[in-house]
């Protein structure tokens, strides 16, 4: 299978004012078209960071980072929104947009590569029944509990059909049987559409489930294991 | 992103603040109320202004009046006085054609639906047609060789109301008198004129000629009034440029030893149209004071409400929207706020605009020296929204808020994706 994302030695380092913070100190792996991998570390190890630069939605300091056989360090801005388009990203604190409904909100990807109106109503009614939310299309997103928010940004992640799917913390603002279903859709995503996928936790249970792992602490990958 | 996309995806954002985003567009309501009211009403004022004296306005004509200095003959005070063959004299002056002495008094005219006062002058005929063009007759017509009390008269007072129904006829013969003291009694002072010449409309005022004048020969007129003086000379010269008209005056003036004073309708029309532009310029100040405060303010709210929204531009560029799309949707919101208040402001405006015409229409008539009642009033002001001035409004208020969007939106649009979603 061919290699989806290459991480060379990429480190991250942040200014707080006059003092560097090294949250990434040096990072390589490669990953799959098809793999369900998770990272696993405690809080501030630098987990956020990686997924933001696998992402696109940041640059790292040094290193490489190939995502789809596109180096990343070659692109200039307006090509990194390009690549964001591949990318599927589900943030931590789902990031919707309130006053839009959930069918909105999935369809913005779509408006912003300037897909047609009749192919966006597809796209999004289809990505929208995937995560099991056909019924709440017109609900806000600030009427819908945790989970179904949390699927909401799963249907986004998804609408652009991207080449492999980030989740931050997916779980981490879930309760345990929400969790338990949420890790069921992207277990099925994977298996049954083959969507390379990438989750970030300080979750053992989450990880137990994924059949790679990535530890991390303190900025640097420490194991790299098969469950 | 399309275009139309964009507008809609503004348009929801707008929508959702719908306080913010009203206060926003009253500053540009006001802004551009402010413009459109003070711009109609001046080019309403020109259009009364210049309709008043430029119509059959005679350029090259000039007046001399006793008494040196003073705006318009005012205000100079002198016991010098003008006769009739002073005309001979000013026709001295190379470059002075012709001209005509007059001299006119107020009278009460017994017409058979009506007593009226109107102004009743002595010209001779002959030199005042040449004198100015809007002299001329209508009905009947100015006799070559008058006789003792033929008159002429404006043609307001043969049709005062404007549909049809005649304060007097051609070849009618009315009776007209002023009043003298003779000891403790008035006594009237009576003449018999008949009307042998009707006036075509001049509709305005100025020098010369007036819709609400009589005018009967200069004899006729010295006789009856009891003089030998004079009011005025009218002067026409041969050229009506500017510089040669004050070279001629300063002639005359010197002529008659500065006891004199030359107003000429040119220097006049030059004044007030100077004053009116500074006046024009002024209100239009205002306005800009306006529009710049109210920009100011679409900046603040601009800057504010996308401080506010950063992790929404987080969120769209993490979906892969690039700057310059990021920049279409803030500018579009500002665009769509900068209509709004132009359309609404232009309405505002143009009624405020008519508010003060109505208002000033309170002086009109002073030009027509008493018309009758129901007779036109000359000067009132109808402001005028052109739409060229709309449209310009409209541009100017979409332009003012995009122009100042456009920093608090450009920076906005060259945040790092990452950075706008830290925030809170
Ligand atoms: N924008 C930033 N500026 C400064 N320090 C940061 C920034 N983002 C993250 N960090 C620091 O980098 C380290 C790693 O953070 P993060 O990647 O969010 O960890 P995790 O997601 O594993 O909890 C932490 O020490 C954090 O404080
Ligand atoms: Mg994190």
């Amino acid at each position: 299978m061919s290699e989806i994302l290459q991480v060379q030695n990429a480190t991250k380092t942040y200014m707080m004012g006059e003092i560097p913070v090294k949250a990434l100190r040096g990072v390589s792996f490669s990953i799959k078209k098809g793999e369900l991998v998770s990272v696993l570390g405690p809080s501030g190890s630098g987990k956020s960071t990686l997924l933001n630069l696998i992402g696109a939605l940041d640059r790292p300091t040094d290193g490489t980072l190939i995502i789809d056989g596109t180096d990343i360090s070659t692109l200039n801005d307006n090509q990194l929104a390009e690549k964001r388009k591949q990318v599927g990203f589900v943030f931590q604190f789902f990031n919707l947009i309130s006053r839009l409904d959930a069918k909105a909100n999935v369809e913005l990807p779509l408006m912003i590569s300037g897909i047609s109106r009749s192919e966006r109503k597809e796209r999004v009614t289809d990505s929208l029944t995937k995560v099991g939310l056909a019924e709440r299309m017109t609900h806000k997103s600030s009427e819908l509990s945790g989970g179904e928010r949390q699927r909401v940004a799963v249907a986004r992640a998804l609408v652009n059909r991207p080449a492999f799917l980030l989740m931050d913390e997916p779980t981490g603002n879930l309760d345990s049987k929400t969790a338990q279903e949420m890790m069921d859709l992207v277990v099925k995503l994977n298996e049954e559409l083959q969507m390379t996928v990438i989750i970030v936790t300080h979750d053992q249970e989450v990880s137990a489930r994924t059949p790679r792992t990535l530890r991390m602490r303190d900025g640097l990958i420490v194991s790299d294991e098969v469950n | 992103m399309k275009a139309r996309d964009t507008l809609g995806y503004a348009f929801g954002a707008i929508r959702l603040r719908k306080l913010r985003s009203g206060l926003t567009t009253l500053g540009i309501v006001i802004g551009i109320a402010a413009i459109v009211a003070l711009l109609s009403f001046t080019q309403g004022f020109q259009v009364a202004i210049s309709g008043t004296f430029q119509e059959g306005l005679s350029t090259d004509v000039v007046t001399v009046s006793p008494g040196s200095g003073g705006f318009m003959g005012f205000g100079g005070e002198s016991d010098f006085v003008f006769y009739e063959n002073d005309t001979d004299i000013v026709e001295t002056v190379d470059g002075v054609v012709i001209s005509a002495a007059t001299v006119s008094n107020t009278v009460t005219a017994e017409f058979e639906l009506m007593d009226r006062m109107l102004s009743l002058t002595g010209v001779d005929f002959a030199a005042y047609e040449e004198l100015y063009s809007t002299f001329t007759t209508e009905l009947g017509e100015i006799p070559a060789s008058p006789a003792d009390g033929e008159a002429v008269i404006g043609y307001y007072l043969y049709d005062p109301w404007d549909n049809g129904t005649h304060l007097v006829e051609l070849g009618d013969t009315i009776n007209v008198y002023y009043s003298v003291r003779n000891g403790t009694v008035l006594e009237p002072v009576n003449l018999t004129i008949s009307v042998v010449g009707i006036m075509e409309e001049i509709g305005s005022f100025g020098f010369g000629p007036s819709d609400t004048g009589m005018y009967i020969t200069i004899d006729s007129a010295l006789n009856y009034f009891d003089t030998e003086e004079v009011d005025s000379l009218a002067v026409k010269l041969e050229s009506d440029d500017e510089d040669f008209i004050v070279a001629i005056s300063e002639e005359i003036e010197e002529l008659f030893l500065n006891e004199v004073s030359v107003t000429s309708a040119t220097a006049l029309l030059g004044t007030i149209s100077s004053v009116l532009a500074i006046v024009e310029l002024l209100l239009a100040g205002i306005g800009g004071i306006s529009l710049l405060v109210a920009g100011i303010g679409i900046m603040n709210i601009m800057i504010v409400s996308l401080m506010e929204r950063t992790r929404e531009i987080g969120i769209l560029k993490a979906l892969g929207a690039k700057g310059k799309t990021v920049l279409a949707i803030f500018l579009a919101e500002a665009s769509l706020i900068g209509l709004l208040g132009g359309i609404f402001g232009i309405g505002l405006g143009a009624f405020l605009a008519n508010l003060f015409g109505g208002m000033m229409g309170g002086f009109g008539g002073m030009g027509g020296g008493g018309a009758p009642n129901g007779a036109e009033s000359f000067m009132s002001i109808t402001p005028v929204v052109t739409p060229i001035l709309a449209i310009q409004a409209l541009l100017f208020g979409i332009g003012v808020s995009v122009l100042f969007a456009l920093w608090p939106a450009y920076r906005a649009s060259k945040l790092m994706p990452v950075d706008a979603l830290r925030s809170e």
